[in-house]
């Protein structure tokens, strides 16, 4: 159980390769990590395409007809989604693909020769929607972002894809800062950041002189969080810096005001059931934790005691009821009188989720 | 002669002057104050607050007490008689530098009844510097006083001489005055005169009250009516006025020969009749939230898939008529049929007066057609009910809801979440616990985003049910809305045997369906909205 954690992210470097390795993703091994270019998601790219009303509405009954025939076998097969949420997947790429929003109510009109702008060709929209409906290809890397929280983030192979659950983790920030000027103006650390997601969430909610060291070891990863900080202006608050865990921090140790993470917390074994979507295209090294899925929970808690400074913060996202269990019993007898105020709060579908707390400030 | 010229310029610039001082209202109660001693008892009551403004308050009453004499001299109804005495030669002189500058000064007993208050604002020229800027407030209760020509005509008058209303084209004063004095009846029976200044009166006796601001909520909430009841009074008030002003003026333009002025004054009063038909409508829609953008939420009845598909058309009715007239609409939750249709729908309909219409919508609509979804090809009958719900601006007062009071839940959540699943379903249900009141939304594509939106519908509900709570206590404000009840039909649509759609509430009757279904629905909202305001009342 307790494995040396730098041994276990060692170990699972060959995973990054296999994920990277995978057809997708291939053209952007060749490069080197600093050069990684984020393809821009589907919604901010130019219109430059075209084709008339008639031709949209075409590929649009296709689609309808392809998500309808799925039905609910997905969902019998790995809780997959249904034809209706793939129906309104599809309005959603409508939305993202048009210029003009307002001719998704024309569809099916008799204005047939009309004009209509588009950011992808018609053959590139006939292509992703196969690939979401045949290969299960997430819908998020087929427009090439994800709304989580207020933010439209950009997502691509190789990241993983922000989780609604996730976005509590903003607000628990948002409840312990409101009331602590110390917090709001410190500086925080969200470790594996992935898309930049809990980092940018949370450098909107900071007062101006607080900053938020965002670190991850894939190099997808950092070229994406880097390209979402940019986008939502705040490279003067968010640092993205590469390796792992606290390794990129030790010139903070110490000096944390908070440390947030949504580790990979699934166990080993249980990867290779996981719903088609998340098996078969997220990266591995974002979602195995380990045998017990707790390795990387472990080894940041045990950090935490170090990193942050007395009185700082820190919350954990978890895989359920067992692993918040299991890390609130580790934090009290493996750092005994270290952590004070240590909580489990449960996400919205009432999934004990996330283990919150602070630092002590007297034991220090 | 000379008091004749004078007052001819006068108007003039009132005709001409788009500036502010033209919206001026003077305190009515200054018009009786023509006594010092008057003056000295008006200070201490309504003026105790603005020390500072004393002085330019006596130089305007000095201004207006001449003003005034000169007018009495007219044989009028004024209870505002004043002996000559008065007119000494330093009045005179006052009375014309005066009204030179005065824009907008009312002849007569002018007569800004008096439940208007407000703000006196000084001559706009030469005096601009030190006067215009200086406005002051006091909230006066006295009993209105009839505005009316310098003959004694008044809105109701014209209305009672039965004058005949010709074509628009034709340029007959008597006629555009006739129709305009008719709207101006409309008016103000549709914005309830008579109870809208005994509720000002009310509001105004409140606002003087010297420790008001001791409870700045209700203080706001009071200021906050007041000003908007204001504003609507003083719309119509200087309508009116605008109205006896013209016809004076024509009357002038003929005991002086003046052609000019004459077709002037014509036009004027063509331009008011052209404009009095919208002001009629637009007091259609003077209620508190009739402003407010709104929810609109369709549920099926009874009856499974051919009512599902009846509520769905409902909705995409009103979604058409929403896009016509240039509202903007978003889906907040829908609950598709099984097999077509919706079960339920809440659409968010965003844009000025939305709920001012929307609300004639509320209750149940029936349909009779073969159904489609019947082999048999039997006749129909269905029902879908619609609710309308306010979305009260940043002004009003929300019920404030306890974060404590909610419980959040994922909605269709299933399996072990976080990592393990990949899904664009992220909706959520919000409960209010102590009033088991629940709030959906699914169409927005974060949870966070659906959060917020239901939490919107959440605060819209409560909002509601508290003014319903409200209205029942508060007999003034009798406005309460009818929860629809499957009892409550509002209208049928008929598409077979015949064709036909008939509001019951006003009978107004439709024979192409089709249009209506594609969102021409103003005619059934605008009979309705008349229907229901224009009650037999008194409205003086
Ligand atoms: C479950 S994802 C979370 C991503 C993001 N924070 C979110 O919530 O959407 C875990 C992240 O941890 C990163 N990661 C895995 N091992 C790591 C390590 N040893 N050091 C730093 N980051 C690591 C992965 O690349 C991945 O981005």
């Amino acid at each position: 159980m307790k494995l040396s954690s730098s041994a276990c992210s060692i170990a699972r470097i060959p995973s990054l390769f296999a994920s990277l390795c995978r057809p997708i993703c291939s053209t952007s091994l060749s490069l080197s990590p600093s050069s990684l270019k984020p393809t821009t998601p589907l919604f901010l790219r130019p219109p430059t395409f075209s084709t008339s009303l008639s031709e949209l509405n075409k590929w649009h009954h296709w689609a309808k007809n392809l998500a309808s025939s799925v039905g609910s076998s997905f969902v019998h097969l790995d809780n997959g989604p249904d034809s209706t949420l793939l129906c309104r997947e599809l309005r959603w790429l409508l939305e993202d693909s048009l210029e003009d929003h307002s001719l998704i109510s024309q569809l099916g009109s008799q204005n047939y020769h009309m004009d209509v702008r588009l950011r992808a060709s018609l053959d590139e929209l006939y292509v992703l929607w196969r690939q979401r409906i045949e290969e299960r290809r997430p819908f998020q890397y087929i427009v090439g972002c994800e709304h989580w929280r207020d933010l439209v983030l950009s997502v691509q192979e190789g990241v993983l894809i922000p989780r609604p659950e996730t976005e509590l983790i903003v607000d628990l920030v948002k409840d312990v800062v409101l009331d602590s000027r110390e917090l709001k103006e410190g500086l925080w650390a969200d470790l594996g950041t992935g898309s930049g997601a809990i980092a940018i969430g949370i450098g909107r909610i900071l007062w101006s002189q607080g900053r938020v060291i965002a670190t991850d070891l894939s190099p997808v990863a950092v070229a994406v969080a880097t390209y979402n900080v940019l986008r939502y202006d705040l490279k003067d608050m968010i640092e993205v810096r590469k390796g792992s865990w606290f390794e990129p921090l030790k010139d903070v140790e110490g000096k944390l005001a908070g440390v947030v993470s949504n580790p990979p917390y699934i166990p080993s074994d249980d990867i290779s059931r996981l719903q088609a979507e998340v098996g078969q295209h997220e990266p591995r090294l974002a979602l195995d934790g380990g045998v017990s899925g707790m390795d990387d929970l472990l080894h940041l808690s045990n950090g935490a005691v170090s990193m942050l400074k007395p009185g700082g913060f820190f919350v954990f996202e978890t895989n359920g009821e067992k692993q918040c269990q299991f890390l609130v019993d580790y934090m009290e007898n493996n750092n005994p009188g270290k952590f004070c105020n240590v909580n489990i709060v449960s996400d919205f579908a009432g999934i004990q989720r996330f283990v919150t707390g602070f630092i002590n400030d007297k034991c220090h | 002669m000379s008091s004749l010229i004078l007052k001819r310029s006068f108007n003039r610039s009132l005709l001409l002057s788009q500036n502010p001082c033209t919206e001026t209202l003077l305190v009515p109660s200054l018009f009786s104050s023509l006594s010092e001693l008057q003056v000295k008892s008006l200070h201490s009551s309504g003026l105790r607050n603005f020390p500072s403004l004393d002085q330019n308050y006596k130089f305007l009453l000095s201004g207006f007490s001449s003003f005034l004499l000169k007018t009495v001299e007219r044989p009028s109804r004024s209870h505002f008689r004043v002996s000559k005495r008065y007119l000494s030669s330093r009045w005179r002189e006052r009375y014309r530098v005066l009204t030179s500058r005065i824009c907008a000064l009312q002849r007569n007993n002018s007569a800004f009844s008096s439940v208007l208050p407000s703000s006196v604002t000084l001559p706009c020229e030469s005096n601009k510097d030190q006067l215009h800027s200086r406005r002051f407030r006091m909230f006066s209760t006295k009993a209105a006083v009839e505005l009316s020509t310098s003959h004694g005509l008044t809105v109701d008058r014209i209305v009672a001489n039965n004058w005949t209303i010709l074509d628009e084209s034709e340029s007959d004063w008597k006629s555009h005055a006739a129709a305009i004095s008719q709207s101006i009846q409309v008016i103000k029976k549709r914005l309830q005169w008579k109870k809208l200044k005994l509720r000002l009166d009310l509001l105004s006796a409140e606002l003087n009250k010297p420790d008001l601001w001791g409870d700045p909520v209700h203080a706001g909430k009071i200021s906050r009516e007041h000003g908007s009841l204001m504003a609507k009074m003083k719309q119509v008030t200087a309508f009116e006025q605008e109205l006896l002003e013209h016809i004076d003026m024509i009357k002038l333009a003929r005991e002086e020969d003046d052609t000019e002025l004459e077709s002037e004054s014509l036009n004027a009063l063509l331009r008011m009749r052209r404009n009095s038909k919208e002001k009629e409508l637009q007091a259609l829609l003077a209620g508190e939230q009739d402003s407010c953008s709104c929810y609109m939420e369709v549920q099926a009845g009874a009856g499974g898939t051919e009512s599902m598909d009846w509520a769905k058309m409902v909705m995409q009715m009103y979604k058409l008529w929403a896009q016509r007239q240039g509202y903007k609409v978003t889906v907040v939750d829908e609950m598709p049929g099984e097999i077509a249709g919706i079960k339920r729908a809440t659409i968010k309909v965003d844009g000025e007066y939305a709920f001012g219409y929307a609300k004639a919508e509320v209750g149940v609509h029936r349909l009779v057609r073969i159904s489609p979804f019947d082999s048999a090809k039997r006749r129909h009958t269905s029902f879908a009910a619609v609710a309308v719900i306010p979305i009260l601006g940043d002004g009003s007062t929300h019920v404030q809801i306890n974060e404590s009071d909610l419980r959040i839940e994922r909605f269709r959540a299933g399996g072990a979440g976080g990592q393990h699943v990949n899904t664009t379903e992220s909706a959520v249900r919000i409960v209010h616990i102590p009033t088991g009141i629940t709030a959906t939304c699914q169409n927005e594509r974060s949870q966070h985003m659906n959060k917020a939106s239901a939490m919107a519908v959440l605060q819209s509900r409560l909002d509601r049910l508290e003014m319903a709570r409200q209205a029942q206590m508060n007999a003034q404000h009798t406005h309460s809305l009818t929860e629809i009840s499957w009892g409550n039909q509002i209208r049928t649509y008929v598409l077979h045997p015949y064709r036909m759609v008939k509001d019951l509430r006003t009978n107004y009757e439709v024979s192409d369906p089709d249009t209506v279904l594609g969102g021409a629905i103003d005619g059934f909202i605008l009979s309705y909205l008349s229907a229901s305001v224009d009650k037999d009342e008194d409205y003086q």
